[in-house]
């Protein structure tokens, strides 16, 4: 209640009243993955000895996007190299 | 890397040295059979070995075990000091580029259906039968003579693998690092485990993998977007950014090789779900030294415990086809770089021209602690590589200083944030 006053009585934006709960999940968040690793594995990806030829290809324009409030293509996964996809011949 | 020139304004694609197939050539689930049917053996036998006794070249004693900081077995009698030969240096394995088809080690073949754990060997020095469990060990002593007794023949069951990578780290270092990780994470530890962390209890054990090489072909289609004007929109609090951008169709191909893949030929440690198991840590704590790897003797797990294999070449295939695809998008990902917007990769293509299979033993130290929290089971490892010496843990939290700490933290930034509320 007093923060919501202070909020509207302030210059400061009033969302940042919900940095101490989101500051306090983070913290414990954080502390929970240090301890238990669960997001860790065995980066085969980059530590394996993989001797790769030249990437070939071709890149070519067929549509174009205007206005889209969008700051990245939707459902982007050019970094998630473990996510697998539908298989063709 | 690439030898892409960045995309240009779509009116002349470049030339597809090796491009895929057109999408609407596409989409067939499930895929084929990664691996040709047909499969040479290499035969990894260690020839002058046999199951019983196995005496010291010097001596004759049977007393026999590794010292982990030269990687040599010892005679405990006479102190001589050998070593088998390496793997590689006794099968063929050399350009990559050049695997034929699929080639497996003799001890990376599948088990037989009736093949047990439980083996008989008979004592070369008094004749006894003295029985082992080859799910956990490989080797006994006999009860009656007190000669060492070890398995060496590759038998169908999958307890003999083609190599094993000898412990390098001690006991004592084991020991020094897992205290050191769990020292670090002492303050929001739950207090039982504190209480009961007995590191002296580590245990070295030797865990199954499949090292894999593999030379393969992939293929990845999707859309990429560059972004070709930012601006606003609306007027006073309703303005917006909004995005102009080019789409592309992205097509990408790589050709490579893979040395020495590792996969856990154990089928309960291959299970990885980190809501019910800890196995991720024994699997982060990859790679090892493969190359290292030493003809089997079973001397050298002497001391220490085993794994018995349970996959094979059939069952670990998927699991290599996934890794070789992931492999093939990281390679892939520097030739997307101009694509400022990102790109969605929406189909992939693998082709797996020649594997080469071979079963290993590869040295882990393992503490784990068994853990109970409202209902829910849990065994905790702290892992130690054998050879590398990476160390890998699951520590059980305590909740109630979890959310203590949460709620301190929460409460600290709350009040700076009222206090810089109460300044303006």
């Amino acid at each position: 209640m007093i923060a919501a006053l202070l909020a509207a009585e302030s210059n400061v934006p009033g969302w940042l009243l919900v940095a101490g709960p989101a500051g306090g999940g983070g913290v414990y968040f954080g502390l929970w993955r240090y301890y238990r690793n669960t997001h860790r594995s065995h980066a085969f990806e980059t530590e394996s000895r993989i001797a790769a030829q030249s990437v070939t290809g071709t890149d070519e324009k067929f549509d174009e996007v205007t206005g889209t409030r969008q700051s990245n293509i939707d459902n982007g996964n050019h970094t998630n190299h473990r996510q697998r996809l539908e298989r063709f011949q | 890397m690439t030898t892409l020139p960045p995309p240009g304004d779509g009116a002349a694609p470049p030339a597809t040295p090796a491009a895929p197939p057109a999408a609407d050539a596409a989409t067939t689930t499930p895929p084929p059979p990664l691996a040709p049917p047909t499969e040479s053996v290499i035969d990894t036998r260690n020839e002058r070995l046999d199951d019983g006794i196995n005496r010291c070249p010097k001596c004759g004693a049977t007393e026999i075990q590794l010292r982990p900081k030269a990687g040599m077995l010892v005679c405990l009698f006479c102190r001589h000091e050998w070593s088998e030969a390496r793997l590689d240096e006794t099968i063929a394995n050399g350009d990559l580029t050049a695997l034929p088809g699929t080639t497996v080690g003799s001890g990376a073949a599948a088990s037989a259906a009736d093949a047990g754990s439980v083996i008989t060997l008979k004592c070369g020095g008094c004749a006894a039968e003295v029985v082992v469990n080859t799910a956990e060990q490989m080797g006994a002593r006999c009860h009656w003579c007190r000669h060492v007794l070890t398995v060496n023949e590759q038998i169908p069951n999958g307890a003999v693998p083609d190599a094993v990578l000898p412990f390098k780290v001690t006991h004592d270092a084991a020991v020094k690092m897992i205290s050191e990780f769990a020292g670090k994470r002492r303050l929001f530890a739950d207090r039982a485990f504190v209480r009961d962390f007995t590191p002296g209890n580590v245990v070295g054990v030797y865990m199954p993998y499949m090292v894999v090489d593999a030379k393969a072909s992939a293929d990845v289609v999707g859309v990429g977007e560059i972004e070709t004007r930012q601006y606003q929109r609306g007027t006073g609090d309703n303005k917006t950014t909004v995005y102009d951008a080019d789409v592309y169709r992205v097509e990408r191909h790589v050709d490579f090789t893979a040395d020495d893949l590792t996969i856990e030929a154990s089928s309960e440690r291959a299970k990885i779900d980190t809501s019910v198991n800890t196995n991720n840590i024994i699997n982060t704590i990859l790679p090892f030294d493969t190359e290292n790897a030493v003809k089997w003797n079973a001397s050298y797990l002497t001391g220490y415990t085993s794994e018995k294999r349970d996959q094979e070449v059939a069952t670990t295939t998927p699991e290599l086809e996934r890794q070789l695809l992931t492999i093939a998008r990281a390679q892939v990902a520097a030739s997307v770089e101009q694509y400022d917007r990102g790109v969605r990769w929406e189909r992939e293509r693998l082709e797996v021209h020649g594997t080469r299979w071979v079963a290993m033993y590869l040295p882990v130290w393992l503490y784990s602690y068994y853990h109970e929290h409202k209902g829910k089971k849990m065994v905790h490892y702290i892992a130690v590589n054998g050879r590398t010496g990476e160390v890998m843990g699951s520590v059980p939290v305590s909740t109630p200083r979890l959310v203590g700490a949460a709620v301190a933290a929460g409460t600290v930034i709350e009040g700076i944030v009222l206090a810089a509320m109460g300044a303006f």
